[in-house]
């Protein structure tokens, strides 16, 4: 990426073009399903929930509506927006491409902790009420442990505490795939369900579970975005810039951490959205955190929820993995984005 | 009162120690430039008065104040850095770089305002830079990179500036056009710096004092024609070091036997 910087006008472009998506996205996600409901209807039960006309929804109608696709699409909102902008995070605070929410061991914990819910070790685990609370501890205790490991020391370096992340992970990992082996070919099903991510079991109650986190976690991290900017001039001249470097990176990698553990315990581990998205909207709007981090709470969430509108109906009723969906629409995209880039550049 | 003093200041890192009880005062609006051979200690020292190395014993002062016992952000407006080999961030533009300098003006949360946009303009066209600004900094040449270097430091507007090897890898007129701005800024702008050189020639051409280190320790402190015609120069780079006279400016040359 040797171009000039991208203008005003082609940033400005491009936030529309976002916004538009995950109204389309948002839209999407009310209407289709494997229950036919017009559109015109669904907006006009939308409108009646503000005071807007009448809703002509029939009683099942509204609550596929309003139990069902609701919640979900707005799960696959906070999920996007969140494993996005963390990713992005994680990427800028590293000053590595290929950082993405899980480089810290949240991924290898929560799955630890979902395996011990699931397969129910020691007995009296109910799940699933018990999957989402472990899986959160899990996924805070693997980021505090790694931290704990490589983030301490007057001279540690992002290095140190990508290396911690790895240990901690294939620790944690070896863990989970022992607990599994042991269990029962039922609870084999689960948990590998559990790993490949789903939005199938949101609710409300899901939703208003994550969403205090989800938001505060979102705003620290876009707030990062100007010190994140000056962090790319590396640590000894950000510091001599007046940047309390270890602070921030601190906040940022509990902001982010923090939020990701909460979004893992509700759907499970949806990968790609982390890494793929932040890297899509780099490339359209330059290096800048300032525009990458809002931007990619946006366009994330507007990909979560095309994907998983595609994950539900595609082989409906039975449901694809989100994780293999975000990945083969992604990978493909961002192969496009990147050879046009390319393109242009020459 | 000094525009930096360094008191007693020792750096240890475990068992070894990197500079060793230097003491040193730099007036303000003067050039003192540190020598030496390689492993003399002379980017521990620089990095010290930067604030980015915490002195073992010892303390670094600007201004009557103790540089270690504030937070990075009141360090930055007193003191600015550039390293001797400066990060440049990959899809940035020459402007946008350049004003990363204000940051310890607007903070963290904030957008630069008027005030940082015009000491960014200042600084812009005093060093020629205005055609670039909308560059990527990272396909700037290496004299423009680094003139875009000095430029975000200038812009920090600090009394003191200091430098580590600010001219290794140009050709020598750039070299010359950055040590030429620098001392425009002495001259003109009441600066304040501190720098690390190889090039003795050049260090004592720019410098008003120049600094001798070895080993860790302050081995001569003195007027450049002084400190360049010592044989102290000579026994620390272990080789003998002629002076010769070019038109009243002393060109420092190994002696081959």
């Amino acid at each position: 990426m040797t171009t000039n910087p991208p203008t005003r006008r082609r940033v400005a472009l491009v936030a529309i073009a976002t916004v538009v998506a995950l109204a389309t996205a948002v839209v999407c996600g009310l209407v289709i399903g494997p229950t036919p409901i017009g559109t015109t209807r669904v907006i006009g039960s939308v409108l009646s929930y503000v005071g807007i006309g009448h809703s002509t929804l029939t009683s099942t109608q509204s609550a596929i509506l309003w139990q069902l696709r609701a919640p979900r699409m707005v799960l696959g909102l906070l999920a996007g927006a969140m494993l996005a902008v963390a990713g992005g995070t994680y990427q800028g605070v590293f000053r590595n491409p290929l950082a993405d929410p899980y480089l810290l061991g949240v991924a290898a914990g929560a799955g630890l902790g979902a395996t011990v819910a699931i397969v129910d070790v020691g007995g009296g685990l109910s799940t699933p009420s018990w999957t989402p609370i472990l899986a959160f501890a899990g996924a805070m205790v693997a980021v505090v442990v790694t931290w704990a490991i490589g983030g301490r020391g007057l001279r540690s370096s992002t290095a140190t505490l990508i290396l911690a992340g790895v240990a901690v992970a294939s620790l944690l990992t070896s863990a989970q795939t022992f607990l599994q082996q042991q269990s029962s070919p039922d609870s084999i099903a689960r948990v590998y369900i559990w790993l490949l991510g789903s939005l199938a079991s949101a609710n409300w109650s899901s939703v208003t579970l994550v969403l205090p986190y989800v938001a505060v976690c979102i705003a620290v991290c876009v707030a990062a975005g100007r010190a994140l900017d000056v962090m790319s001039v590396g640590e000894d001249e950000s510091r001599s810039l007046g940047v309390p470097v270890r602070r921030v990176r601190f906040v940022v990698i509990a902001a982010s951490s923090l939020g990701t553990a909460a979004i893992v315990s509700a759907v499970g581990l949806i990968g790609f959205v982390g890494i793929i998205v932040p890297h899509i909207v780099r490339l359209l709007v330059g290096t800048s955190y300032r525009r990458i981090l809002p931007i990619s709470v946006i366009f994330g969430a507007a990909f979560l929820v095309f994907a998983d509108t595609i994950a539900r109906t595609v082989l409906a009723p039975s449901e694809l993995p989100l994780g293999v969906v975000t990945a083969a629409i992604g990978a493909p995209v961002f192969v496009v984005i990147l050879s046009l880039r390319r393109r242009i550049v020459s | 009162m000094s525009a930096i003093a360094v008191r007693d200041v020792s750096v240890q890192i475990g068992s070894s120690t990197l500079i060793r009880d230097i003491s040193l005062e730099v007036d303000a609006g003067t050039w003192c430039t540190i020598v030496g051979p390689n492993g003399a200690g002379k980017t521990t020292l620089v990095e010290t008065v930067a604030g980015l190395r915490r002195p073992s014993t010892g303390e670094v002062e600007m201004d009557g104040e103790n540089l270690h016992s504030m937070n990075e952000r009141s360090r930055a407006l007193r003191v600015a850095l550039v390293t001797q080999h400066p990060i440049i961030p990959v899809g940035m533009s020459v402007l946008d770089y350049v004003a990363l300098s204000r940051t310890p003006y607007h903070g963290l949360l904030r957008a630069p305002n008027a005030t940082d946009r015009q000491a960014v303009a200042q600084v812009m066209e005093r060093l020629s830079l205005e055609e670039y600004a909308d560059r990527d900094v990272i396909t700037l040449s290496g004299g423009e990179r680094q003139r875009a270097v000095l430029a975000r430091a200038l812009a920090q507007t600090t009394k003191v500036i200091v430098l580590d090897e600010p001219i290794t890898g140009l050709d020598l007129r750039h070299q010359m056009t950055i040590l030429e701005l620098l001392q425009n800024e002495v001259r003109h702008h009441g600066l304040t710096v501190l720098a690390t050189l190889h090039d003795l020639t050049l260090a004592g051409q720019f410098a008003d004092r120049l600094v001798l280190l070895d080993k860790g320790r302050v081995v001569l402190d003195g007027p450049s024609g002084v400190v360049v015609r010592s044989k102290e120069l000579s026994e620390c780079y272990q080789m003998e070091l002629r002076v010769i006279d070019v038109d009243g400016a002393d060109v420092v040359v190994p002696a081959r036997h």
